[in-house]
């Protein structure tokens, strides 16, 4: 298994689809990535930096989006979502004007930067709009399918996505269209993740097996994604174990429990996600010191999946 | 030069001024009458900018296809203070883009059009009510059009007020810097927010110096004078500037009714019984006055 980041799997796609397709634009906050100084080197006319200012940065996409352009607006995580955030609401959600919002380090992915550059209420936020759809790639493969989805993604969408090297999970041919995907399957239950905890959730359901639990694993780097078609892969499920790094409220979990909620589905769930009485981290050390604040580290989900197990 | 052109020229000139200033009364009483009617629309940020929008639709410097809103070529028109719906609403009707009948029904059951500006109307562009807004995307058409070397112009009209949102400035910086001579913005300056005077709350002035300090080239004229509209749009479409464009026009927020016009309070508000008979007449009297 290589070892790439999403954020370059991302802007290396995006490059090679930019450069036969004139109406790709990038709009920078002042914000690299080692895939993006080709784009800046060989297609300078395509890319815009505004600077520091997110709300040009969003208006400035939507206008070039209204003039049939699909712009690629990008920052650290917190700022190009939440720093804009009304101007968001009235582009993107209320006039339907489609862009590609592309936010690094969702999560705890600047760990040792604070609570200022961790984002841990993005999903809940976001996807609280009609016609934006976020994205939470768990690896490089879907992360660049992602990126091939957003050129004619109908609508706006969001991509969180992290910055560290890590594990590819998909094959390289792997089928993306549904939203979600079952990588494992399990009669004891299922953690449903997404993001970078979906190798959280794999590495604990490998644990449990060796001590005969069968959990399965889902992953849903879609919301919405396609809910029956998840809905179906659920129903026969004991029960559930949602797993984000993301505060409860409104998160995968509550996205969860609202599709089982909607179909009358009596299944079980626990989340296991960032509690509100924990506040915000101001711990160093790497991510896996923050997980552990908030009881997301392996341990603390292996241990919250089996206290439901018993 | 003198000589019988330039004669020609100025009395064309004076015709059509005296055209638009007719234009002018008539769309203000429409947007008396309309928000009379529904009970509620910013009558005076309307009125305000009332003959700045007159002198772009019929003053031949928009270019614009009424049976066709969405033409490619098309001079863009984002209105940033989309309070000023009233007036586009009656504008776009006049120019044919719909019916004059759906004016009735500004704000009201059925109706197609509510207090602030949509999108969904031919000719309306964007939704807009949140200020800041409509200046930054107008940046990105604008830009658009130099990446695609299309010659349309962009037009925003910006309140004074919406000039104390950051953005605001974060579009006025990053438009000069990519010499987005394409881009015109007019402020409609009518000194007034919802609850005081702009230079009571935040001082707005020197606001020429401000503008020109972002890389702007400024003009600054009477925003209720067709002519010093009509001077300062001439030529814009091959102005020899690299820079974009801003008109400070300066205006009277409810221009034409007096006893609501140095009132911020009015704002967003329609006159009622008694007192919308006496903005008729006010309007009435003003423009009959000359």
């Amino acid at each position: 298994m290589a070892n790439t980041t999403q954020r370059d799997a991302f802007w290396t796609r995006i490059y090679e689809m930019a450069r036969q397709d004139r109406d790709i634009i990038v709009v920078s906050e002042d914000m690299g990535a080692p895939a993006l100084d080709q784009f800046r080197t060989d297609l300078p006319g395509q890319f815009v930096n505004v600077g520091i200012a997110e709300q040009i940065g969003l208006l400035l996409g939507g206008g070039l989006a209204f003039e049939g352009k699909r712009p690629f607006i990008y920052a650290i995580a917190p700022f190009v979502t939440l720093r804009c955030l009304e101007q968001i609401r009235v582009t993107n959600a209320i006039m339907n004007i489609p862009v590609t919002l592309v936010g690094v380090g969702a999560g705890f992915g600047y760990e040792d930067s604070g609570p200022t550059h961790h984002l841990t209420e993005d999903i809940a936020v976001m996807r609280a709009f009609p016609n934006i759809t976020v994205h939470s790639p768990a690896d490089g493969v879907c992360a660049r399918a992602i990126a091939e989805m957003s050129r004619t993604w109908p609508n706006t969408n969001y991509v969180r996505l992290d910055r560290k090297p890590m594990p590819e999970i998909y094959p390289p041919d792997a089928d993306f269209s549904r939203g979600f995907s079952v990588l494992k399957s399990g009669r004891d239950g299922l953690i449903v993740s997404t993001g970078v905890m979906t190798h959280t959730a794999l590495e604990v359901a490998g644990v449990l097996e060796k001590k005969g639990k069968q959990l399965g694993v889902v992953d849903v780097f879609q919301i919405p994604t396609q809910e029956d078609g998840l809905a179906a892969a659920l129903k026969d499920a004991p029960r559930i174990f949602t797993v984000e790094e993301h505060f409860l409220p409104g998160g995968l979990g509550s996205y969860i429990l609202e599709i089982l909620n909607t179909r009358k589905m009596a299944i079980p769930v626990r989340r296991i996600g960032l509690d509100h009485a924990k506040g915000y981290c101001y711990q160093y050390g790497g991510r896996e010191v923050v997980h552990e604040y908030y009881g997301v580290h392996p341990a603390g989900v292996q241990a919250a999946i089996e206290s439901e197990l018993r | 030069m003198t000589g019988a052109g330039q004669m020609r020229r100025e009395h064309g000139m004076d015709k059509l001024i005296a055209a638009l200033e007719k234009k002018s009364q008539e769309i203000r009483g429409t947007v008396l009458d309309m928000c009379i009617n529904a009970g509620t629309g910013h009558v005076t940020s309307s009125l305000s900018a009332t003959d700045i929008l007159v002198t772009l639709f019929y003053g031949n410097i928009l270019r614009h296809d009424p049976k066709n809103p969405t033409w490619a070529e098309r001079d863009r028109l984002f209105i940033s203070k989309g309070q000023a719906s009233p007036l586009l609403y009656t504008i776009l009707a006049d120019r044919g883009y719909y019916d004059r009948a759906d004016l009735k029904l500004f704000a009201q059951k059925k109706g197609r059009f509510g207090v602030h500006m949509q999108k969904t109307v031919p000719g309306a562009e964007i939704t807009c009510g949140s200020l800041g807004q409509g200046f930054g995307l107008a940046a990105g058409s604008a830009l658009a059009a130099q990446m695609n070397r299309d010659l349309y112009m962009v037009f925003s009209l910006l309140g004074d007020g919406e000039c104390h949102e950051g953005s605001i400035w974060e579009t006025a910086m990053f438009a000069s810097h990519k010499r987005l001579n394409n881009l015109v913005a007019i402020i409609d300056r009518n000194y007034q927010c919802v609850t005081d005077f702009t230079e009571n709350i935040v001082a707005l002035e020197p606001l020429e110096e401000r503008w020109a300090s972002f890389g702007w080239n400024v003009k600054r004229i009477n925003g209720h004078s067709h002519r010093e509209l009509l001077d300062a749009l001439t030529g814009y479409r091959s102005r020899r500037s690299t820079r974009p464009l801003v008109i400070i026009a300066d205006t009277v927020k409810g221009n034409g009714v007096d006893f609501m016009s140095c009132v911020p309070l009015w704002h967003g508000i329609a006159p009622k019984d008694g007192e919308a008979a006496r903005a008729r007449e006010e309007l009435k009297r003003r423009f009959s006055d000359g």
